[in-house]
């Protein structure tokens, strides 16, 4: 316990001197973009994907009238929180990664600028379906970087040894966890955390369930329908019979487990090959492979998208067409999306980006999967559309409270879905949405 | 004579009283400034914060903007109605059982055995008591989460060696327990540095003439120490009441190794979580009011129990 009034002196101070220390980020005071006039424009760039840095040193090197100074801002869910209280408080940056299932809270908080009048010659460089993330009402806000449609990636050599099977379908799923256990007590086949709301919203929407849908003007919140109980079931089904654990992802109890061919698949999308190749060491290069999202009916193609992530021009930002410049050479050109392919390890969203990666090497830890990236233009191709609403970060933590709450005490997952599903609803009425029942 | 020397005297008083009559406020006045600035200003703004609340403007489209608009006491009922607060408190309830009394405890018992007599290696074991207090608070949760997570405990090593299983430190209810013991090893030290200081305050006829008595070091300690000490021990007790209610660092720094603490176990971590997380400043400023007025009741409470029995001896 500590003594608390020479702590808050001490903060008060130091917090005047990160104040005054801080302010004025931006370089240049020209209100004008630099191409027009010459001079250089400086902006601030915060990202986090591992690779970003060497993408912005190729930004800087063929654009000398703009520079861009990177911040890395860290992942995860204090990102769009970070991003938020630093617009409130002026000292955002120009450009910011944002996630697709944080923009529409973002925008809602007038934390991001409108840029459908840049947006004209960039849209034709993605799809519909990708454009659509970005673009609410007709308003555009962002321009999407990497799509995230879901796929697995699973340790093959280590499901070899086991005699384990590589699963089509959730039930297949289900009987090589239960080989993977009874090879070896201490390994798991997966994990799947109360605190992935991105992977039970991917999986219910895989299953027909649409957790946020928007029509005639109403909100609908289907968390704890039908097909999500069902999918709550199954899961809990799993968990009970010992085997699938619920530990938390990438800590570092995890990551060591991973490493000891103890946690042996991620079903989650494509990018999750740059985040397990980040924690991996070198003993498990060349052991891992993707395969398709495990289906909940044999024989169905179509996969739901989970996460991915765009940028944004911040609503505080000084230079907006330089902004748009840097986003659209990092987005949607061909040296950007080339970039985004061999540096990140993600799946780029722009057309000429996916095009581009079918002739693209393989990151070291799939290394020896030559139809990687087919597989990844298959799998992109057909998949289901997943909506954000504006409350997606407070249904994160209900979920994460009433799911644990449900594993720690023994109680129905799929009553702690409903439970959630009731509490989101809750919230969207309370801000003045108006919300179907 | 006289009358000149007085009335010099009562000029001289009076100028240096009306000289002394700005400096003071001039030397206090950035204390003040700093007071108002940072305490004052703040506390005021999240009062009239607690009061509105986001709401969309103009219902019928997908997103809209979210405006400040005058709620009233709302958040403060959404606060004392919500479980996540509710439970929060209840999970205080029963961690504040366990570390107020083990920490004061044992503070009182290391500082009783460091002031007998005889004792050797005192200087050595007063650091080595107090150094847990100087470990910053996120390394010694990180340090102590380590230590219970089963694949890297030391002692569930041995525990599972023998046959037994991991001990089940982040399982309810063996959490609270591992979360206080947190408390304890870092808070044990500092405590026991003031209920030591108080001790040796305690002037030596008292305890020399108690000795020619013939009591025992136990009956001293019982009968005459502890008594002389409770101001001290008020003192400790009444940081530690505020130290529990305040509980963050702990919990926070646990929630990534176990599903038992979530992001809202303690108040403090779903005010967090309302402020920056899920953007509901206001919710978050009328949650903060609130603990700190039930801090404040809390405290008031302390003491007015410490007078009593002061009085009550008198």
């Amino acid at each position: 316990m500590r003594v608390l009034a020479p702590v808050a002196i001490g903060l008060a101070t130091a917090l005047v001197a990160a104040g005054c220390s801080s302010s004025g980020t931006d370089g240049t005071t020209t209100p004008s973009d630099g191409d027009a006039s010459g001079e250089v424009v400086n902006l601030e760039f915060w990202s986090w994907p591992v690779g970003t840095d060497k993408i912005v040193e190729d930004f800087n090197a063929t654009h000398p009238n703009i520079q861009v100074n990177l911040t890395d801002a860290g992942g995860g869910d204090d990102s769009a929180a970070k991003l938020l209280t630093a617009v409130r408080s002026g000292e955002a940056p120009d450009v910011s990664t944002v996630e697709y299932t944080t923009l529409p809270s973002l925008v809602i908080a007038g934390a991001v600028a409108d840029i459908s009048p840049y947006a004209g010659d960039i849209q034709d460089a993605f799809t519909e379906g990708t454009w659509a993330q970005t673009t609410f009402d007709g308003v555009t806000y962002a321009v999407p970087q990497d799509v995230g449609p879901a796929a697995m990636i699973y340790n093959s050599a280590a499901l070899q040894e086991y005699g384990a099977e590589v699963p089509v379908t959730w039930q297949d799923y289900r009987e090589a966890a239960q080989t993977v256990r009874e090879a070896n007590s201490d390994a798991y086949i997966g994990a799947f955390p109360p605190s992935e709301l991105g992977f039970w919203a991917s999986v219910s929407a895989q299953a027909g369930s649409q957790w946020w849908a928007y029509e005639d003007g109403a909100w609908s919140i289907n968390i704890g329908d039908d097909a999500s109980q069902e999918v709550a079931d199954f899961f809990q089904g799993m968990y009970e019979d010992d085997l699938i654990s619920v530990e938390g992802l990438l800590t570092a109890e995890y990551n060591s487990k991973l490493n000891s061919n103890e946690m042996l698949s991620w079903p989650s999308a494509l990018w999750a090959t740059g985040v397990i190749q980040g924690v991996a060491e070198d003993s498990q290069f060349g052991n891992w492979r993707m395969t398709n999202f495990p289906q909940w009916n044999a024989g169905d193609k179509a996969v739901p998208y989970q996460g991915g992530s765009s940028l944004v021009v911040t609503s505080t930002s000084e230079h907006p067409e330089a902004a748009m410049e840097f986003i659209s050479w990092f987005n949607a050109s061909e040296e950007g999306a080339n970039d985004v392919l061999t540096m990140t390890g993600s799946y780029p969203a722009s057309v000429v980006g996916q095009e581009l990666s079918t002739s693209q090497e393989v990151s070291p830890l799939v290394e020896g999967q030559d139809d990687y990236y087919d597989l990844a233009a298959e799998i992109a191709s057909d998949t289901v559309p997943v909506s954000w609403g504006p409350n997606v970060a407070y249904a994160k933590t209900v979920l994460d409270e009433e799911l644990s709450a449900a594993i720690v005490n023994g109680t129905s997952w799929a009553d702690a879905f409903v439970a959630t599903g009731d509490a989101v609803r809750k919230d969207l009425v309370e801000q003045g949405y108006d919300v179907a029942e | 004579m006289t009358t000149t020397t007085s009335s010099k005297v009562r000029e001289s008083r009076g100028k240096s009283a009306t000289r002394h009559g700005i400096a003071p406020y001039l030397f206090a006045a950035p204390a003040l400034f700093l007071y108002v600035a940072f305490i004052i200003i703040p506390i005021v703004y999240t009062m009239w914060l607690s009061l509105h609340a986001y709401r969309i403007e103009g219902g019928g489209s997908i997103l809209g903007n979210r405006v400040l608009t005058w709620v009233g006491l709302e958040n403060f009922a959404s606060v004392l109605t919500s479980s996540s607060y509710l439970t929060g408190l209840k999970h205080l309830a029963i961690y504040g059982i366990i570390a107020v009394p083990s920490m004061l405890g044992l503070a009182l018992l290391f500082a009783l055995l460091l002031d007998t007599p005889g004792v050797r290696a005192r200087p050595f074991s007063r650091a080595a008591i107090f150094i847990p207090y100087a470990v910053p608070g996120i390394v010694a949760a990180l340090l102590w989460g380590f230590m219970y997570l089963p694949s890297t405990s030391p002692i569930s090593y041995v525990t599972e060696a023998l046959g037994l299983g991991p001990v089940p430190f982040l399982d309810d209810p063996g959490i609270y327990g591992a979360l206080a013991n947190i408390a304890v090893w870092g808070g044990v030290g500092f405590n026991m540095i003031i209920i030591y200081t108080s001790l040796r305050s305690i002037p030596n006829d008292i305890l020399e003439s108690a000795r020619l008595d013939g009591a025992t070091e136990i009956q001293l300690a019982l009968r005459i120490k502890i008594p002389l000490v409770i101001p001290a021990l008020v003192l400790t007790g009444f940081f530690a009441l505020i130290g529990t209610l305040q509980l963050y660092n702990e919990p926070a720094t646990l929630t990534t190794m176990t599903n038992v603490v979530g992001q809202t176990w303690a108040p403090l971590m779903t005010i967090y979580r309302d402020a920056f997380l899920t953007d509901n400043l206001p919710l978050a400023a009328a949650a903060s009011l609130t603990l700190a007025l039930a801090t404040v009741a809390a405290s008031a409470i302390v003491l007015q129990i410490a007078n009593l029995r002061r009085r009550r001896q008198r």
